[in-house]
Parts: C-alpha cells; structure tokens; sequence
C-alpha cells in the first residue's frame, strides 16, 4: 500500500472520518457564503430605500 | 481610565467600519492556524493507543462542540444587553450569532454521531451530553424561528432576546452533563481538574490550534454578518449613505 492510500484508509476509519471532515468544512464555506449573501442582501436592500427616499424629497420639491 | 471606545460600540455606524476593518485580522490567522491544526492533526499526530487513527475524529468534533456552546453563550448575553440597554448593536450581535450557532452544532452533532459509531456502536443514544447539545440546537432554532415570525425587527429583537437568554440556562448543563450524571461521552479532555489528559504535544497542539482558529474563523464569520444586520436596522440613517458608497 503506497502513502497516499495508507492515509486515505485512516486506519480503517475512513468511512466516518472523511464524512466527519467533509461536514465540519461543508458548515465552514456554507456560512462564509450565508454571510457574504447577508451582506450582498442588506445592501441592495438600503440602495433601494435611499433612492425611495431620494425620489420622496424630489417630488417634495418640485 | 477612558470608557469612549466602549460607548461607540452602541453607534451602528462605527461598529459597520470597524467590522469591516476587523474581519480579515480574524479571517487570515484563522485560516492559517485551521491549516496548520489539519496537517498536524491528521499526519504529524500518532495514532491514539485505543482509538488508532480514529481518534482524530477529535480535531474537528471538539472545535464544533466548544464552539456551539460558546456562541450560544455570547448570543444569550447580548440578547440580554440588548433587552436590558435597548442596544440595537447588541440585537444585531445576537441576530448574527443564531444561523452560525445552529450550523455549528449541527456539525457538533454529526461530527460526534459519526465518532460514536465506531466506538460506542452507535450513531445515537439518548445519553445527558447528547440530549442536551441537542435541545441547543433546537433553542438556536426556536430563536430563529421566532425572529422570523415578525415583520418588525424591533420586536422581533426583543421577543426572541428573551428566548435566548432563558436558553442560557442550557450551557452550563451541557458542558457538566458528563460530570453530573453517568455518561456515555467520555468527560473533558482539555477543561479538567488535575490538567488535559492529552499529554502528547503532537496530539495537543494541532487541538488547540484548530479550536484557536475556529474561534477566530467564527469571530470573522461574526463581524461579516454583524455588518449586514447593522445596515437592515440602520436604512435610513444618512451614515448608510456614505457607507454604500465604498
């Protein structure tokens, strides 16, 4: 058996072990993309209400 | 001694800047220390006496576990800040600890389900560790739940504060549940009296580098949300103005 094997196989616990890594990372990206589109959402969110609030005091005006 | 950089942590638009700045001081450190806990974990370590090389299941379980209830602790008590100083910085705070929290524990509990298999023989037992991580992913649940169930955020702020500060009163039980009552999970490796069991410095270090550089990831993940849940309560403030435009 060459290295690379021998470290996948993990001494027989691969079938838990790898599942258990891929959940743990699966959680770490999934929450840096929750965040991210968080964000994204939050802004485009207070673009819109500035512009509403833009036109408001235009109309105001005119 | 000076109190100002403590009372600017109520002001929305200061707290928007400085998360924005703090966030890659966190992100990085923590990205490298995950790196280097991997490697140690999972090639420069031994293989555990009993466990061979199941046991670095651990490098990953604890940091979830730990963290679950951490976050859950700092959400409970700014959740209470917030209902006590009516601070909305503190709601914010809180609001983005919840959707991390829950993830988290999910992992805890899969992580922990996965180990459990190959040595206890089981994937779940109703045992006091397990039932209660359990209940805290339900109160991180609940929280959001109920914060979804108001189109108002101030209310929705404050009814679910007063969920997650009762909640509070979980933490403390799931972290003594294996000192208080006969348990299937094996007791504190790390947080014991007389000293870690791990005595291994290859065995501990890529440990406590991975729960180090989850904190720190959590910490980042934190300040990035905190900046979308300041900006929902701050839109028509004219400091959300200037903010947008970079």
């Amino acid at each position: 058996m060459n290295g690379l094997t021998h470290f996948l196989a993990m001494g027989g616990y691969a079938r838990f072990l790898w599942p258990c890594y891929g959940i743990t990372f699966a959680v770490v990206f999934l929450n840096i993309y929750w965040a991210r589109r968080l964000n994204a959402r939050a802004r485009s969110e207070a673009r819109r209400r500035l512009a509403m609030r833009e036109e408001l005091v235009l109309e105001e005006q005119a | 001694m000076n109190w100002t950089w403590f009372h600017r942590l109520g002001s929305p638009p200061h707290v928007y800047r400085l998360a924005r700045t703090l966030t890659p001081w966190f992100a990085w450190p923590a990205a490298l220390l995950i790196i280097a806990g991997l490697y140690g974990g999972l090639v420069l370590a031994p293989p555990d006496y009993q466990q061979g090389d199941g046991f670095r299941m651990i490098y990953v379980h604890v940091p979830m576990a730990i963290l679950s209830i951490m976050i859950y602790t700092i959400m409970g008590v700014a959740a209470g800040v917030g209902l006590i100083w009516r601070m909305k910085v503190a709601h914010a705070v809180a609001a983005s600890c919840a959707p991390i929290g829950a993830s988290i524990t999910v992992a805890a509990l899969a992580t922990g389900s996965l180990w459990g298999r190959p040595m206890w023989g089981t994937y779940w037992a109703w045992d006091p560790r397990l039932t209660s991580e359990l209940l805290l992913l339900f109160l991180y649940l609940g929280y959001m739940g109920l914060r979804s169930a108001f189109d108002d955020l101030q209310r929705a702020d404050r009814a679910s504060a007063l969920l997650a500060v009762v909640g509070l009163v979980d933490v403390p039980i799931v972290h003594f549940s294996v000192v208080w009552w006969n348990s299937l999970h094996q007791g504190s490796s790390l947080l014991r009296l007389g000293g870690p069991t791990i005595y291994t410095a290859a065995m501990l270090v890529p440990l406590l580098m991975m729960i180090f550089g989850f904190m720190l990831y959590f910490a980042a993940i934190l300040l990035m949300r905190l900046r979308g849940e300041v900006l929902r309560r701050e839109r028509t403030a004219s400091w959300v103005k200037e903010a947008l435009a970079t």
